[in-house]
């Protein structure tokens, strides 16, 4: 409650905070009984590391480190005992029997529990007023309490078999890290890494703590897991930012290294840095309701009101029909307890579990069972870009050469048909650069796998030309070999270039040089120009063609390599020893050949996805670490942002006051992260509210967490999507928090209620299908089983005002509840879609409820009276053509139920012992229940459908039928089966009482369907108003 | 979050007050008077029709019946064994000899009850031939008469006590009608005791004999003045006996279609009492 408060001003305090407030927690000894909820406070803020900013002598005072030979033995065990292991403290693991209880305790099973406890309550005030009681109560309240052990049972088992999916997940491979103590080198376990060490990393590791860098050989990080980006990152040792998070010269705890070398004094261990501040605010946020956990307290409030209701009355109503007291109470305790639906606990789990399953094989692991039905009333998906809605590989796609833009396939199975004029010579040009001037390489033994999914080491930009060549040209390795590297300069950050010399293959006598790198500086070294493969010098039309093409390019948010080459003379023929350190070699007039494009592309199923999300009337919004410009031209590719709309910048956007129109044309905006920092909430929900396509760029992982809850104080059901570290307190915090299978870090798959387990967004669209589905199921699942409920509750009534026979006893109620109606209900999850269920809005969580005063209006009102007086028609009928007629009857419990008076006398004269009216009595119980089997045909028919006419529908569900068969064949076994009488005192029936319900079970139909046209007829008229649930 | 946030008291008592009636826009309980007319209308028109249709089935079935004889009579084979006056609880017959009051309510019942037995009442039936039974035709059906003298010292006339007073207290033991249920062999009701050291038992008819000539029953419509045939047991306590307390088991014998065994319908052509007189 605090926190939530606390939320809105979250983005108001940061303005104010002071710089080091965060900085003195961090770097002090841990003191680890501070109170969690100030914790909570200092996480959200953000990171602000001043490591970066010192001097190497600074750091070493800071950390008295010595910064060539590290820590000392002694020391590094002194400062591993003071500040504990560098391992992240697990998020506290629910305990299995605290999960356990939760199924058993949680929400409605707490109503069957309340009903269960009545019942031996009511047979215990039986027991001590008058010494004997039936025993129906006790039996009553053993069932009751099985139904719910059971079911409980039953989903916790469920929820654990998807967490051991979850568990598979988890690698457990120790890490190992390099550090430098009394000046050796030495491996040790991450966990033993202390503050201050002297550490070495190299391609390939993971980085053991958060590490400042004091030396760096052409080190690159791979960020993603952190930021969102999608490309790595070189490090060095130069404070290159004020954040953090952005220089150059810190790496992280859990990134991983792809290239390259670098040493460096741990600042943060375990749980002290970012990544481990990340987890640690994950897993101090507490999740709200699932929508359907509240929709179930709502149902069972409505449900209780009902039954309390209905309870009081009839208290009254018995005190002054002259019932004693204590009778009046046993009523009272009767009426609320035969208004618990018994089968409806487990007839919610079993609809959610089977679609939870439905979703297993379509790639959706869902972990809560209850986030079954989340995603389909998910009303703003906010995504994450890299891996989410990109393939998180760079793949090639564009080209320019011969003055022209060309197109590259970039879709995941290489169908899209685009294709280039490959007969261009200049195409073959390039073609040789990009595969030569390149040290990436396929790992080996890969021949079987298609290329792009191949595995390589080295840039991923080297590696998505090498693959694009492989594809697009020939054989990477042919050529390489036929052009044997003599000489290469690799790529740095401060030449931005890569050159290497090459033997001809034709002439093996000369040289090649090729060229790629920056564009703007390969242009500086040509002098003449490629176009269809003659070359031509340089001129000013061609810079500007260029500068466009470049610009072009580059505004697609794709990064731009620019390629040139040249034939060497033949006075560097063979045999010509390289230098390249003294550069003793021309590198200048090189031949320009043209530019190609990179980019993370979005995965194929994407843009559809996102447009079904669209016609659903779900907003999706872009959340990611990268760079405005990729993420809004993702956004573009995808969808996100439609094509041609105008985007308004966040910039000039939110320095209007606020309330001040924005020209009603601008719809889509892209944020930076640095303007959302300065905004408060007010700002935030105005851009929410304001924009319907909106991408938030270069986002921290506090500031995802925030735009998450600015969404929800908007009232949206919101979803987040994402992989990374950075992302789990996001998706902790969301409604339904999603995480990738393949990709997704383990922190994030924790924090998630569901796993994509194919990484694919299309199957988001898939989740909410089958959760809009199931919540529309689950309302006629539960209409059809409130229905029976009236029939179940009349015969009590009745039997109290009319003093009549009791027509239905609690082992008949029983037997619908948990018998005959259960295959049935459940059948209803299989129902088929009315209309397209993606071609409407979300629901509304506060108007449109799973339960509503209209479906208890229906089922209560309408159609459970119908079904009540059927069962009551048989039940005089069938104690008229015994001898009782129906006037005879009123009045007649007290005699009726007399164990002494063995001489009843009925309308003819007849007289009876106890013993044979009670079979008679019983009969009629078990009429009564086949007459509620039989009007339950027709109420399951009409529950079919909400709005459509059956006839529309069809009755294409075979487990429906299979259900109705079912239960008929369940309600004779019970009523012919020998034994029966004895042990559940039901008795076969003559055919012509099963008839008897026919008639009201025409009506059910009958009516329901003029009700439906009439609705259809109408829309929005009083008859809809009223009745359509 | 902001779901569970607790609301004050005197918030939720405001929205109380505002669901109840809320004066803006006229609602009562949630509804405008003219929602309330509509939906009250539609569940008029709505129970009203069900309630036609529920009278219109009832009335179909009642036609479908005979008003003499009901449709099944399978529930009921064979008849049960009940005893006269009815103890208010379980069959025990509890009173005190010296204390009138306490038997008195049974003496009254039992005068009620053998009234249309007298005489006077039963001289417009039929003094039909004995151990025969009295099968008839119809159309009018006639009933045989049941002299309330059979009853012997249990009839009334000698001791207008049945008993009571003297220790020997009477209770009549009779068999349910059924309509036109026919022993097969000669029924008779043998009433015994394990406790004879306490008191002795008599039946009246002599040997508890019922008459054939009182089947078949034909049911109240037809078979108007219809005299139950009845057995009287006296249990005449010893005198000298301190504890004056039996249970009496009584059978229907002699037949081979009347049960007396049942294990589950203890009153199934038998009965059991318990008489207690104290001093």
């Amino acid at each position: 409650m605090e926190l939530g408060k606390e939320k809105g001003t979250a983005a108001a305090h940061k303005q104010t905070l002071s710089p080091n407030t965060v900085t003195k927690t961090m770097n002090k000894s841990p003191i680890k009984t501070k109170k969690k909820k100030k914790d909570l406070e200092d996480l959200k803020k953000e990171a602000d590391v001043n490591d970066h900013k010192l001097t190497l002598d600074e750091l070493s005072a800071k950390y008295s480190v010595d910064l060539i030979k590290g820590h000392s033995l002694k020391t590094a065990q002194e400062i591993l005992l003071l500040h504990g292991p560098n391992a992240l403290t697990p998020p506290p693991t629910t305990p299995e029997w605290v999960k356990f209880c939760k199924q058993m305790f949680g929400g409605f099973s707490l109503l069957l529990w309340t009903g269960s406890i009545l019942c031996f309550l009511a047979y215990g005030i039986h027991v001590h007023h008058s010494g004997k009681a039936q025993k129906d109560n006790l039996y009553l309240g053993f069932v009751l309490a099985a139904v719910v052990i059971i079911t409980g049972c039953f989903s916790y088992y469920q929820e654990s078999k998807s967490s051991k999916i979850m568990e598979s997940f988890k690698t457990m491979v120790p890490q190992k890290a390099m550090v430098i103590r009394d000046g050796e080198k030495m491996q040790i376990d991450v966990k033993e890494v202390v503050l201050g060490d002297l550490v070495e990393v190299k391609g390939g590791d993971q980085i053991p703590a958060d590490i400042r860098i004091i030396a760096a050989q052409g080190c690159k990080v791979d960020n993603s897991s952190l930021t969102g980006e999608s490309e790595p990152q070189s490090r060095c040792p130069d404070c290159t930012h004020e954040n953090p998070l952005e220089t150059r010269n810190i790496i992280f705890f859990s990134t991983n290294c792809v290239e390259g070398t670098a040493r460096g004094i741990v600042i943060a261990t375990g749980d002290f840095t970012v990544m481990g501040r990340i987890a640690s605010l994950t897993s101090g946020l507490s999740m709200g309701q699932t929508p359907i956990a509240t929709e179930i307290a709502h149902f069972i409030h409505i449900i209780t009101d009902v039954a309390v209701f209905l309870g009081v009355i009839f208290f009254f109503l018995s005190l002054i029909l002259g019932y004693t007291w204590l009778d009046a109470v046993i009523f009272l305790i009767g009426i609320i307890v035969a208004n618990v639906p018994e089968g409806l606990l487990a007839t919610v789990t079993v609809c959610l579990t089977l679609t939870a399953k439905r979703m297993a094989r379509k790639n959706c692991l869902v972990k809560n069972l209850e986030a079954v039905e989340t995603l389909g009333s998910t009303s703003t998906i906010c995504s994450d870009k890299t891996g989410t809605l990109t393939q998180n590989r760079m793949t090639v796609a564009h080209l320019w050469f011969d003055k022209t833009v060309y197109e590259a396939d970039t879709s995941e199975e290489q169908n899209t048909g685009k294709t280039f004029p490959k007969s261009s010579d200049t195409w073959f040009y390039l073609a040789r650069i990009a595969g030569l001037c390149n040290r990436a390489d396929f790992k080996p033994h890969q021949e079987s796998v298609p290329i792009t999914k191949r595995t390589t080491t080295g840039d991923a930009s080297e590696s998505a030309l090498l693959k694009f060549i492989e594809q697009s040209y020939s054989p990477v390795d042919e050529m390489r070999q036929k052009n044997p590297k003599v000489a290469e300069i690799p790529f740095n950050s401060t030449n931005k270039y890569q050159m290497s010399i090459h033997l001809l293959e034709d002439n093996s006598q000369t040289h090649v040089l090729l060229m790629k790198g920056a564009p703007e500086r390969i242009l500086d070294f040509c002098s003449s120009f490629m176009l269809n493969g003659q070359e031509y010098p340089m001129n000013e039309e061609m810079r500007r063609d260029f500068q466009n093409a470049y610009l072009e390019l580059g505004g697609l948010g794709e990064r731009v390599l620019g390629f040139c080459f040249l034939n060497l003379p033949s006075s560097f023929s063979k045999g010509f020893e390289f230098n390249t350190e003294e550069l003793n070699f021309p590198m200048e007039n090189l031949c320009f050949t043209g530019l190609i494009s990179m980019i993370d592309p979005p995965r194929t199923a994407v843009p559809d996805a996102v447009s079904k999300c669209r016609s659903a009337g779900i907003k999706v919004i872009m959340v990611t670490g990268d760079h405005p410009i990729t993420a809004r031209a993702i956004a573009q590719s995808v969808g996100i942002i439609s094509e041609g709309s105008d985007i308004a910048e966040g910039a000039t956007s939110h320095h209007m006051p606020i309330g001040q129109v924005t020209s009603k044309s601008v719809k889509s905006i892209v944020v930076h992260g640095s303007e959302l920092k300065n905004m408060d909430s007010e700002e935030l929900d105005y851009i929410l509210k304001t924009y319907k396509e909106i991408v938030f760029a270069r986002t921290s992982p506090q500031q995802k967490l925030i735009i998450v809850e600015g969404c929800q104080r908007l009232g949206a059901i919101v979803a987040v999507t994402g992989d990374g570290v950075n992302d789990s307190p996001a998706l902790k915090k969301a409604d339904i928090g999603i995480a990738m299978g393949i990709t997704g870090s383990d922190v994030s798959k924790q924090a998630a209620d569901m796993i994509l387990l194919d990484d694919n967004f299309a199957s988001i669209v898939t989740g909410v299908e089958e959760g809009r589905l199931i919540f529309d199921n689950l309302k006629k699942s539960i209409a059809y089983t409130l229905t029976s409920n009236i029939p179940e509750i009349t015969p009590f009534l009745l039997f109290i005002v009319l003093s009549i026979p009791l027509p239905l006893g609690t082992i008949t109620i029983l037997c619908i509840d948990l018998g005959t109606d259960m295959i049935p209900a459940i059948s209803l999850a299989y129902e088929t879609p009315e209309s397209d269920i993606m071609r409407r809005l979300p629901r509304n969580p506060k108007t449109d409820n799973l339960v509503n005063h209209r479906l208890i209006g229906m089922a209560y009102g309408q159609i459970g009276m119908i079904q009540a007086v059927a069962g009551f028609f048989t039940y005089f009928v069938i104690l008229a053509e015994n001898g009782f007629k129906p006037l005879d009857l009123l009045g007649i419990r007290l005699f009726w139920e007399d164990g002494s008076l063995n001489d009843l006398e009925d309308s003819y004269g007849q007289e009876w012992t106890y013993e044979q009216r009670k079979v008679v009595e019983f009969t009629c119980q078990t009429a009564f229940f086949i007459s509620i089997v039989i009007v339950q045909w027709a109420d399951l028919i009409i529950c079919k459908t909400r709005r459509n006419s059956l006839f529309k529908q069809g009755m294409k569900n075979k487990i429906l039928l299979f259900g109705i068969c079912e239960e008929t064949l369940l309600a004779a076994f019970l009523s012919y089966v020998p034994g029966m009488d004895v042990s559940l005192r039901m008795y076969p029936l003559k055919i012509n009482w099963w008839l008897c319900a026919i008639p009201y079970s025409v009506l059910i139909f009958i009516y329901d369907e003029l009700r439906k046209l009439i609705i259809r007829r109408r829309p929005g008229g009083w008859l809809e108003k009223e009745t359509y649930y | 979050m902001t779901k569970t946030e607790k609301k004050s008291f005197h918030q939720s008592l405001a929205e109380w007050k505002r669901f109840v009636y809320n004066p803006a826009s006229g609602e009562f309980l949630g509804r405008t008077s003219k929602s309330w007319g509509l939906i009250l209308l539609f569940y008029l028109v709505f129970y009203g029709f069900l309630a036609a249709l529920f009278s219109f089935t009832m009335w179909v079935m009642l036609q479908t019946l005979n008003d003499e004889v009901p449709k099944y009579r399978d529930q009921i084979p064979s008849p049960g064994l009940m005893v006269f006056p009815k103890p208010l609880t379980a069959l025990e017959y509890t009173y005190s000899m010296s204390e009138p009051s306490t038997y008195k309510h049974f003496i009254e019942d039992l005068t009620q009850f053998l009234k249309p037995y007298s005489v006077d009442e039963q001289k417009n039936l039929t003094n039909c031939p004995d151990g025969a039974l009295f099968e008839q035709k119809g159309p009018n059906y006639n009933a045989c008469q049941f002299p309330v003298s059979l009853l012997q010292e249990c009839s009334g006339v000698h001791d207008a006590d049945f008993g009571y007073s003297k220790g020997q207290p009477c209770v009549l033991v009779k068999m349910n009608r059924i309509i036109e249920l026919i022993p097969k062999g000669l029924p008779q009701i043998i009433c015994e005791t394990k406790d004879t050291n306490v008191a002795n038992i008599s039946t009246y008819p002599d040997d508890g004999v019922i008459d054939l000539k009182y089947f078949p029953y034909y049911g109240k419509k037809r078979h108007v003045g219809y005299r139950q045939p009845l057995v009287a047991v006296q249990v005449i306590f010893d005198s000298s006996a301190t504890k004056k307390e039996v249970t009496v088991e009584c059978k229907i014998e002699g037949t081979e279609n009347l049960k007396n065994k049942d294990e589950r319908d203890k009153f199934l052509g038998r009965v059991m009492f318990k008489v207690t007189a104290r001093a």
